[in-house]
């Protein structure tokens, strides 16, 4: 909302200054995006009238003019070909400098010494709408009773100030100046001046049409009627004012329509009386129906959207924009008046739909209320009396609306706030915002004004208070009245934060990634036509086509993750990703399942598969969680350098390295990326538990070592499990050699294991131990035809 | 006698002294005190002493063969330290070459949230999760947003259906925790939201807020100015000030907006600031009568403080990340500058 402060000041008499104002309007809860100030960035700029004006001996282009600037007379060479002599002008006295940042220095053209340049109305920043004939492509020709000599911005009064104010959702209110003006009255204890809501009846000869409201989106229509109207520019002072609140001006009666918008926040529609044919009727949009607007487009309406209407057509899409042929135009006489209030979200939806916006379609979606409808109604015929534009006909004001009032106290006010504001001050606050208070001790009756429908109760009330009374006057507390709560993390929450330690003390780094992607990267994961991953929950209005899906894996994003860091010349690392994948049941019903899932991925030359595989099975023996491997057909894995992690007969992980044609449909020129995925809920949800406390084993284990040979499909897994399958006493096995070559027939290996005995109630002795062995072997031998190494 | 003992000892002490070797000094001790060495001889020859001198010259030998052993064990000690000393020395490495194991890091954001998780968790409060996929009832609804709210426009919210959303604030957390606990409530709702916004320097369509409520008997907004500003003390610096600003939200009454003194110049002005002294970083109110009762909670027998914290915001304030981006590409070099 744009507040110039010379309109401000139209209701408000101050002495404060922007700054002030600015801290004021904080304060309060009304933030200033921008100070706007024109003038400013010109100096040595003074009116001038050109008294002499030659053509330069040199040049075909180029004017001498002589121009009096009071206490002196200059020699200015100037190109535009507007002026004359007696012209006044703005001159640009040598060392002046222009808003661009320009400097203006007596310099010789062709041969002659100019002493200085006269300006146009661009060169100092200003339009027709600040001053007239600014936008002329040319020098600025002024109006010939200013003072030569003066300086410009004092005879044009270019020394405005605008304040760029946003304005909170709940105060539709304040987006007007007087809104804003009764706001920072309250605010600076001032008086606050009203705007002139005056006018007098003319008789009327004309008929008036009357309203019927057939919709329920229409609370209130009031109508007014203006003759004998002269169409002409409306005056400078009301153009300028519109300009610097960003409206065009248009001629005198659109302008007053916008100044009101602007002044008191009620959109107006004028409509030439002329085209209304019998009474005005205000209901839904007919289905298919269609109507051409101002701006010439036309627009297919919906059953929900309201029209006013008069007996035979649709004059204008309500509170959103006038049909081509219900405007005024210069042949306008007599003006039909609306002032209405449609709901918000109508016009909000109508807007939308229509992709058709306006400012009036903005200020309705805000929200207006019979305040401004009917006192925008008045300022506007005021207005009209006030400039000259025709003689007010007709008015009817509005039903009274039957006035909100909340019962409270000051205790309760200041129960909610935590500290004691003296009544007095409550009252003051509240009676300067326009409120009736009516007092008893401590109860307050309070009577809500028309356009405070955003006060709803006591807390609305206590929020006034504070607001002006001031935050800063409040104490920091610590809940001396609550009850003793036990805070904490849940069990879920602890176990995901450990995984993340882990990660990172296997030296990973954790990454974050959007949690939308792309549907094509389903087949860059080479992922089946079948696979469920492929079923993701849409966005309907996403963004772009690369986060229009949510999340079923986190693999996709790791890999461009990867792929950015490669181009950027950065290898060797570690990655892990903890983050959400959605699985839904398509089309969207409920509410889908959200995934803990966790990523990792290792680049770089030293990095393998047993590298991948010892952290995810790492993560599980620290949850101590049992799990199975197996091969993996995972798409987007290499398919010999794989594996799936099974707990139980679920499948919770799998990992290996990347797939080459993966790698190359990602843009990864590296080849030894290894990538793993898990699903994280066999961790999170599972319980805690108590550790119970085994005896540490009495007896001295014994170590053996075992060299054997079997063919080479036999797997290292396989071996190991038999090994510890054949004696309870066996309580671990590590390989340590797999060795093939000479003396290993082809097609065999030798592995090298280290088997670790463990007794339980007593010594072990060599007899004992070669029993043990025994078993081991003939174990191997009959399960994998294994024979030992000579 | 004596004389000659005394002479040996003497003797003695000079080799040993002399010597420079393990070996050399075994050789040594051998020679003196072995089986044929000086004092064992004259320790044999003590036969031929006479009965009555015969214990003191035997306490003379013995002293002399306990102060010639004492001198060796000292002399072989210091040998033994020297020699190990050498051996080690001679497996000098080159302590300058480097073999990292690197220990990964967190992500910046994810520190934070942590710093701000012990905050709270220290002060009683419950840290409760939220769908990040939620329904409109949840998200605008029961938080006394209406259906004509501009807050609900497609341009803000990502949409699955016409009932379900990507939430867009952590505040639907409130409703659900609402729902499932009655007062006293102290709890946090830390978790990832979305927002129609192309990503630029300042936006990123999903990011991160941390949701807080309390609502219990007699709790005011001073309650909530002293609890942020604890936090703002132990997130940002032991002197940071917080101010209030008045503002507007649907599920508050009343609302604000809070800052903080400037972490950067400590309240002076600077770019961080520009230039207020004050940095905006969280909005904040009473919760709002409409959304207690909503959950079953009497609001006038209860009151209530909510608040809402922008995880990267601040993330970007603490470490001066002027470029919301950034964060969420990955790339090694900034995660490992943290």
């Amino acid at each position: 909302m744009k507040l110039p402060i010379s309109w401000l000041n139209d209701f408000i008499e101050t002495e404060a200054s922007v700054d002030d104002i600015c801290n004021a309007l904080t304060g309060i809860g009304f933030e200033v995006e921008e100070v706007i100030k024109y003038g400013i960035n010109i100096s040595n700029v003074v009116v001038g009238k050109i008294i002499e004006l030659m053509p330069h001996p040199d040049a075909d282009k180029l004017k001498v003019c002589k121009v009096d600037i009071g206490n002196e007379v200059l020699t200015v060479i100037t190109g535009a070909d507007n002026v004359k002599v007696n012209d006044i002008v703005p001159v640009a006295k040598d060392g002046a400098v222009l808003p661009n940042g320009k400097t203006i220095k007596a310099a010789p053209l062709r041969g002659i010494m100019s002493y200085g340049m006269l300006c146009s109305g661009g060169e100092l920043n200003i339009n027709d709408a600040f001053v007239s004939g600014a936008s002329v492509n040319g020098i600025l020709i002024l109006d010939g009773d200013l003072k030569i000599g003066e300086d410009i911005i004092k005879a044009l009064k270019l020394d405005e100030t605008v304040l760029d104010i946003s304005i909170t959702a709940n105060r539709s209110d304040c987006h007007s100046i007087f809104g804003l003006a009764r706001e920072i009255a309250t605010s600076l204890k001032l008086n606050i001046k009203e705007p002139n809501f005056e006018f007098t009846l003319a008789a009327n000869s004309e008929k008036i049409p009357s309203v019927k409201i057939s919709t329920s989106e229409c609370p209130v229509y009031s109508r007014s009627m203006i003759s004998d109207i002269k169409i002409e520019e409306s005056p400078k002072w009301m153009q300028r004012r519109l300009f610097m609140c960003d409206i065009n001006p248009i001629n005198n009666v659109v302008d007053i329509t916008n100044y009101v918008l602007l002044e008191i926040g009620q959109p107006l529609h004028a409509f030439d009386r002329k085209i209304i044919n019998g009474n005005i009727i205000v209901r839904n949009a007919s289905v298919g129906e269609k109507i051409t607007a101002l701006n010439g487009e036309e627009y297919a309406l919906s059953p929900y959207m309201t029209l006013i209407c008069d007996e035979e057509k649709p004059l204008a899409i309500a509170g959103v924009m006038g049909g081509k042929f219900s405007g005024i135009t210069n042949d306008t006489k007599t003006v039909f008046l609306e002032s209405a209030r449609f709901n918000r979200g109508n016009i909000r939806n109508t807007s939308l739909k229509l992709g058709l916006r306006s400012d009036s379609s903005k200020k309705f979606e805000r929200g207006v209320d019979y305040y401004s409808v009917e006192f925008g109604r008045r300022r506007a015929l005021a207005l009209f009396e006030q400039l000259g534009v025709g003689k007010v006909v007709y008015d009817c004001p509005i039903d009274e609306r039957p006035i909100k009032s909340i019962k409270t106290s000051t205790s309760q006010i200041n129960a909610l706030l935590g500290i004691v504001i003296p009544k007095k001050d409550i009252i003051s606050i509240l009676e300067t915002l326009g409120m009736k208070v009516e007092v008893d001790k401590n109860e307050l009756n309070v009577s809500i004004p028309a356009y405070r429908e955003d006060i709803d109760n006591y807390t609305d009330l206590a929020e006034e208070v504070i607001r002006f009374y001031g935050y800063d006057k409040m104490n920091e507390t610590f809940m001396p009245t609550s009850s003793v709560t036990i805070g904490g993390l849940t069990y879920r929450q602890k176990h995901i934060e450990d995984i993340k330690d882990m990660l990172c003390a296997y030296g990973a780094y954790e990454i974050m990634t959007y949690s939308f992607t792309d549907e094509k990267v389903y087949d860059k994961l080479c992922l089946l036509e079948n696979d469920r991953r492929r079923s993701a929950i849409k966005i309907r209005n996403p963004i772009s086509e690369d986060l229009s899906i949510m999340k079923t894996e986190l693999v996709s994003g790791m890999l461009s993750v990867i792929a950015t860091n490669l181009t950027r010349r950065n290898d060797n690392f570690r990655l892990f990703e903890l983050a959400k994948v959605y699985e839904a049941e398509l089309p969207v019903k409920d509410l889908p399942n959200e995934r803990d899932t966790l990523c990792v991925s290792l680049v770089g030359g030293k990095e393998d598969f047993y590298e991948i595989k010892s952290i995810f099975t790492g993560i599980l023996d620290n949850f101590k969680i049992a799990y199975t491997i197996k091969s993996s057909n995972e798409p987007y894995l290499h398919p010999g350098i794989s594996a799936d992690l099974y707990v139980g007969d679920k499948l919770i992980a799998s990992f290996g390295k990347l797939h080459p044609s993966v790698c190359k449909n990602f843009g990864i020129k590296k080849s030894d990326i290894f990538i793993g995925q898990m699903h994280c809920e066999i961790i999170t949800e599972q319980k805690e538990t108590v550790v119970k406390y085994k005896p540490l084993p009495k007896f001295p284990s014994v170590e053996r070592d075992l060299a054997i040979i079997v063919n080479e499909s036999i797997t290292i897994g396989d071996i190991v499990d038999a090994i510890k399958k054949s004696d309870k006493i066996i309580e671990n096995v590590e390989l340590f050699d797999i060795y093939r070559g000479e003396q290993i027939e082809k097609g065999y290996k030798s592995v090298a294991l280290k088997i670790k005995l463990v007794p339980v109630d007593k010594t072990l002795i060599d007899s004992e131990i070669a029993d043990i062995m025994g078993k081991v072997l003939s174990a191997l031998k009959n399960k994998f035809d294994a024979r030992v190494r000579e | 006698m004596e004389q000659k003992i005394s002479e040996i000892i003497q003797r003695t002490t000079l080799r040993i002294n002399a010597i420079n070797s393990v070996k050399e000094l075994n050789d040594l001790k051998v020679e003196v005190l072995g089986k044929s060495g000086e004092l064992t001889l004259i320790l044999r020859g003590l036969k031929d002493v006479n009965a009555q001198d015969r214990p003191i010259v035997g306490k003379i030998v013995n002293d002399a063969r306990v102060e010639l052993e004492n001198a060796i064990e000292a002399k072989l000690g210091v040998l033994e330290r020297k020699e190990l000393n050498d051996k080690l020395m001679k497996e000098k490495i080159d302590i300058t070459i480097d073999r990292k194991r690197p220990i990964g890091k967190l992500h910046p954001l994810n520190e934070i949230k942590r710093k701000a998780i012990d905050f709270f968790v220290c002060m009683g409060f419950i840290v409760t999760d939220s769908p990040e996929i939620e329904t409109t009832y949840y998200n605008f609804d029961m938080l006394n947003i209406p259906p004509d709210h501009p807050a609900r426009e497609p341009q803000d919210t990502f949409f699955v259906t016409d009932e379900i959303i990507l939430r867009t604030q952590t505040s639907a957390g409130q409703i659900r925790t609402m729902e499932k606990i009655k007062p006293p409530i102290k709890m946090i709702s830390p978790g990832r939201v979305f927002r129609s916004d192309e990503a630029d320097a300042t936006h990123t369509p999903c990011f991160h807020q941390m949701e807080g409520l309390v609502v219990d008997k007699g709790i005011t907004m001073c309650d909530l100015k002293g609890t942020l500003s604890s936090f703002a003390k132990h997130f940002f610096a032991a002197d940071t000030k917080i101010r209030f600003r008045p503002s507007h939200f649907p599920f508050t009454e009343p609302s604000v907006e809070v800052d903080v003194s400037c972490v950067h110049c400590g309240g002076k002005g600077c770019n961080v600031c520009k230039g207020t002294g004050w940095i905006e970083i969280l909005g904040a109110g009473m919760v709002n009568r409409k959304v207690l009762s909503g959950c079953g909670i009497d609001p006038d027998i209860y009151t209530g403080f909510a608040f809402g914290v922008g995880l990267d915001r601040i993330t970007a304030i603490i470490h001066g990340i002027n470029d919301a981006r950034v964060p969420f590409e990955g790339d090694i070099r900034f995660l490992k500058q943290f």
